[in-house]
């Protein structure tokens, strides 16, 4: 019985990692994009600036192919610059066409998100996991 | 963290990516590795799951930069679409051989030879006083190496011209090869085709 009940509970979490994976995926691209829209960035540091707002992508994928795919769609295009002492760093900066896609993102998160929130709106506190 | 680019790097190479955009990625990532580290950072700080397979990250990173580049036809295709296209092929080359040997006249390519004759020299009869020439068969006109014509003259006058045609190939010989070679060839490429799809069902779980 004992058994049983901790697969259960590890299913349960496996679940919950799994949702956490599959949202932060859809959206990513979108957080990147307000990082860069902020300020010009390189990798590590778009890293350390979505860990500071909460944001930790241990366990999720990288951000470097996601990178490459906003640069390859022209969202985002690049320079080299001096970094604080380091070695010249890739700075990523938003586009026109980035600049479009980005409000348009916000937008359809911002619909996505209250749509959710009408639905789970009746949940009253926590769920127990 | 060296490890990880150097391994990145080995990926790029097989994936032929261009050696300066592979210098430049891993510059990049070596950079931020480097400063991640001496933060104190973990690997998977940096690069998320990706810290745990360097060879996927590397392909994924090449493929959404799109730097790889595009496969060669025959990687692309798979080995099932290039015996199937074989087979047609061969499949054709039989027919059009066998569509030969059966409706192509034995003689229709042999050469031949025609007799252009001139105007006041056409009538039901020869003139009389004419001499009968035979012209026995002969390989100086016959054969696919003869002249394209012979030139014939009598006492100075009465010139012909014995014009050749027919390009020397011979249409049955042709068919006959090409029945042959597509036998030869679609017979075996079938047999593959039947032993490799019998292969996967017996290995496929």
């Amino acid at each position: 019985m004992r058994y049983k009940g901790y697969t259960a509970t590890m299913h349960r979490m496996a679940a919950h990692e799994g949702r956490r994976s599959q949202l932060l995926r859809g959206v990513l691209d979108l957080c990147l994009l307000a990082v860069v829209e902020e300020e010009p960035a390189y990798g590590y540091e778009m890293t350390k600036r979505l860990r500071a707002r909460g944001l930790s992508i241990v366990g999720e994928g990288s951000i470097y192919p996601l990178l490459g795919r906003l640069e390859r769609d022209g969202l985002v295009d690049t320079y080299r610059a001096a970094s604080n002492g380091g070695p010249p760093r890739k700075y990523y900066r938003l586009t026109r066409d980035g600049q479009r896609a980005f409000a348009a993102g916000v937008s359809e998160w911002r619909a996505a998100r209250d749509a959710v929130d009408a639905v789970l709106a009746g949940v009253e506190g926590e769920v127990p996991v | 963290m060296n490890d990880f680019v150097q391994q990145c790097r080995r990926e790029w190479k097989r994936l032929r990516v261009p050696d300066h955009l592979a210098d430049e990625m891993a510059a990049d990532l070596a950079a931020d590795l480097h400063e991640a580290e001496a933060e104190g950072a973990s690997v998977e700080d940096v690069l998320g799951s990706g810290a745990s397979d360097p060879r996927s990250f590397a392909a994924s990173w090449a493929a959404e930069r799109a730097v790889v580049p595009p496969p060669r036809l025959r990687a692309r295709l798979p080995r099932t679409a290039l015996v199937l296209g074989a087979i047609a092929g061969l499949t054709l080359v039989t027919a059009i051989g066998a569509a030969l040997v059966i409706f192509a006249s034995p003689d229709a390519s042999a050469p031949t030879i025609a007799i252009r004759v001139p105007d006041e020299m056409r009538g039901p009869r020869a003139p009389t006083g004419w001499p009968r020439v035979r012209i026995p068969p002969s390989p100086a006109y016959t054969s696919p190496q003869a002249a394209r014509g012979v030139w014939i003259q009598h006492d100075g006058r009465g010139v012909l011209l014995a014009e050749r045609h027919g390009s020397g190939v011979e249409i049955n010989k042709v068919g006959s090869i090409l029945l042959i070679v597509g036998l030869v060839g679609v017979v075996p490429a079938m047999l593959f085709l039947f032993w490799s799809s019998r292969a996967r069902r017996e290995y496929s779980f």
